[in-house]
């Protein structure tokens, strides 16, 4: 059994359902993250397992012992909410002190131990300050050093970072990493950022419409989509339109494509995974090729966009920059490896 | 003229409106004071401190003040203790019924005080439910004295400036916020921990608001104290309508009118003072 442990959990309100039958495994020390849109039930399955709110099904598990009817304060989770919730009242020092007077923690421990946790998040000296005086990224530090102090089981974030502007946000990123790596805690970190997802975890559970869609590795989620949803998402895809050409084999802009015909599908592949070459160039035996006419390209700094139009649809493929991106109006090839082809039903709408 | 230099127009028909039956009053009401009495008993026209000296040597002025302040004090503490529940209860439920149960706890504003006086006697005259209901439960032989009497007025008080204490209560509870309390939840604070140390602290300056509010009006109330005291009880705004109708001593009544609106004005410095510093 896994340090923690979330079996079919669910919460209803009235007749909408927020969260349906999610599990979930997490080893200690592991950093997963809840990633999918607003309303997709990764908040409330945070809240369940910090007990704030009650789940009409399914049990959490925490260590070996079950939590699932434990109340909020005698869960030991450390929650660190998205609008920092810092108290207005008490000063940084009070703030951070707050979970360990109420562990009944003897004062020169908490002394210490305070400072440690400025320490950790860089605030040394401002522990006078009270919250209103501080910047965001330093009320977010506050509110993770307020979390941590108290040496909690779980440390969970809720979309902790984007309160932030861009560069604090990819600063903290790193920083947040860095300390959940040094003190070897578990950690839950809910976002709809895919970046947050793919850089601060270790794994990533995909959520859509109150269930866990897929759950794995970055490069999982990101090049083994194993839903539609999941596939547009995470990363970009081009989606092309899967059709049949007279003999029933799979076509894409009147062109065959090397994979299994599917109606009512369409053929998912990353701008990234693609190339362009000179229509000369002949196909590999491994490769899948459409052929199109550039539209644009588009310096987006650290890659160049090449807009590629066929009959029937336009794709987008991602050069580095630096690389000759090819003239407006050239016809040129697309290829990609074989392996890097998804199909996907369409969804019934 | 800019829109913004002709905004204080927006006042001038309040201003004139108070200028004529406010300050106008209020004025005679300053000169009154300077002038004295008679032996006759009537008014001399006179600017004189002699009526104003005479006041505040009478030990019943004492007594009058030291009435009304341990009266408003007694009736504030006691609306504040069933306000406080009510205010918190109406600024966190997610009820429908909202709005409808906020109106239901000001209600009481918007029945006159003298019914609200008769409906009091009904309850806790001596045939009154309460008095009844004991007796029939053979609690009490006799009936309990709970109108005409300090009792009876600080009960009437009490009620009368609940409704308002709500409405302050509310207005003040601005920086409640339920992701604190849940923070404090998620740090180890057991419930009642999270509002001793959260919820408490933080509606303070609420609490300093509302205790303000309904002291000045439980200071300047009169009808309460007249009906529900059946003449035994002497508070400041009952000895000034006193002064001023039944014996048109106008000088004494002025005196003691601008006395307890100076006590009322450094009573509200007060508590708004109190306010701003729990505010920080």
């Amino acid at each position: 059994m896994s340090y923690l442990e979330l079996a079919g959990l669910q919460k209803r309100y009235g007749n909408s359902v927020a969260v349906d039958d999610v599990s979930l495994s997490v080893e200690q020390g592991e950093a997963v993250a809840l990633l999918g849109p607003s309303g997709c039930g990764k908040t409330t399955t945070l809240r369940m397992l910090a007990g704030l709110i009650e789940p009409n099904r399914g049990t959490m598990t925490l260590d070996g012992s079950e939590i699932t009817k434990l109340p909020a304060h005698k869960r030991n989770m450390g929650y660190v909410f998205q609008s920092y919730a810092l108290f207005p009242h008490l000063s940084v020092g009070r703030n951070i002190a707050f979970g360990l007077e109420e562990r009944g923690v003897s004062r020169g421990e908490i002394d210490k131990r305070v400072q440690e946790g400025l320490a950790l998040v860089r605030l040394g000296g401002l522990e006078q300050r009270r919250p209103k005086e501080l910047s965001g990224g330093q009320q977010q530090r506050v509110a993770l050093a307020r979390a941590l102090v108290i040496q909690p089981s779980v440390l969970l974030l809720d979309e902790s970072l984007s309160n932030l502007d861009a560069k604090l946000r990819d600063a903290m990123r790193h920083e947040i990493r860095s300390i959940q790596r040094t003190l070897g805690i578990t950690t839950l970190f809910v976002t709809h950022d895919q970046v947050e997802a793919l850089t601060m975890c270790d794994r990533i559970a995909v959520m859509h419409r109150g269930r866990i869609a897929q759950i794995g590795s970055a490069e999982d989620i990101y090049d083994r989509p194993a839903t539609r949803f999941v596939a547009e998402f995470v990363g970009r895809a081009n989606v092309l339109p899967l059709a049949r050409d007279g003999q029933g084999r799979a076509t894409v802009w009147e062109q065959l494509v090397p994979v299994e015909p599917a109606e009512n599908a369409d053929l998912f592949v990353r701008p990234q995974r693609m190339r362009i070459v000179p229509v000369s160039e002949p196909a590999g035996g491994d490769t899948a090729r459409l052929t199109g006419r550039v539209l644009r390209s588009v310096f987006v700094g650290d890659h160049v966009e090449v807009l590629v139009e066929g009959a029937g649809g336009q794709l987008t493929v991602e050069m580095p920059s630096g690389s000759a991106a090819p003239a407006e109006g050239t016809e040129v090839a697309v290829v990609w490896p074989r392996s890097e082809s998804r199909v996907f039903a369409r969804e019934a709408s | 003229m800019t829109a913004s230099r002709r905004l204080p127009l927006l006042l001038i028909p309040a201003t004139l409106f108070l200028l004529v039956v406010y300050v106008w009053p209020s004025l005679g009401l300053f000169r009154n004071a300077f002038n004295e009495v008679g032996p006759t008993g009537a008014m001399v026209e006179a600017w004189s401190l002699e009526t104003a000296r005479t006041t505040f040597h009478d030990s019943f002025t004492f007594e009058l003040t030291l009435n009304s302040l341990w009266l408003s004090a007694v009736a504030t503490l006691i609306a504040l203790c069933l306000a406080y529940p009510v205010s918190l209860f109406l600024f966190r439920t997610d009820s429908r019924f909202r709005g409808l149960l906020a109106v239901v706890a000001i209600m009481p504003m918007l029945v006159s005080g003298v019914v609200r006086v008769f409906g009091w006697l009904a309850i806790l005259g001596d045939r009154g439910l309460v008095n009844t209901t004991l007796q029939s439960l053979g609690l009490i032989s006799a009936p309990l004295k709970l109108v005409f009497n300090w009792t009876g007025v600080t009960i009437g008080l009490a009620e009368s400036i609940m409704p308002y204490m709500i409405l302050a209560l509310l207005a003040g509870f601005g920086r409640l916020d339920r992701t604190l309390e849940e923070a404090a939840r998620s740090l180890g604070a057991s419930p009642f921990r999270t509002f001793r140390r959260v919820i408490l602290p933080l509606s303070l300056p609420a609490i300093a608001l509302a205790a303000g509010l309904g002291f000045v009006l439980s200071m300047s109330a009169y009808i309460t104290p007249k009906l529900l005291g059946g003449g035994r009880v002497f508070v400041l705004a009952t000895e000034i309508f006193e002064q001023a109708t039944t014996n048109t001593n106008w000088p004494v009544a002025a005196v003691l009118a601008i006395y307890t609106l100076v006590l009322l004005l450094a009573l509200l410095v007060v508590s708004n003072l109190v306010a701003r510093r729990l505010q920080r």
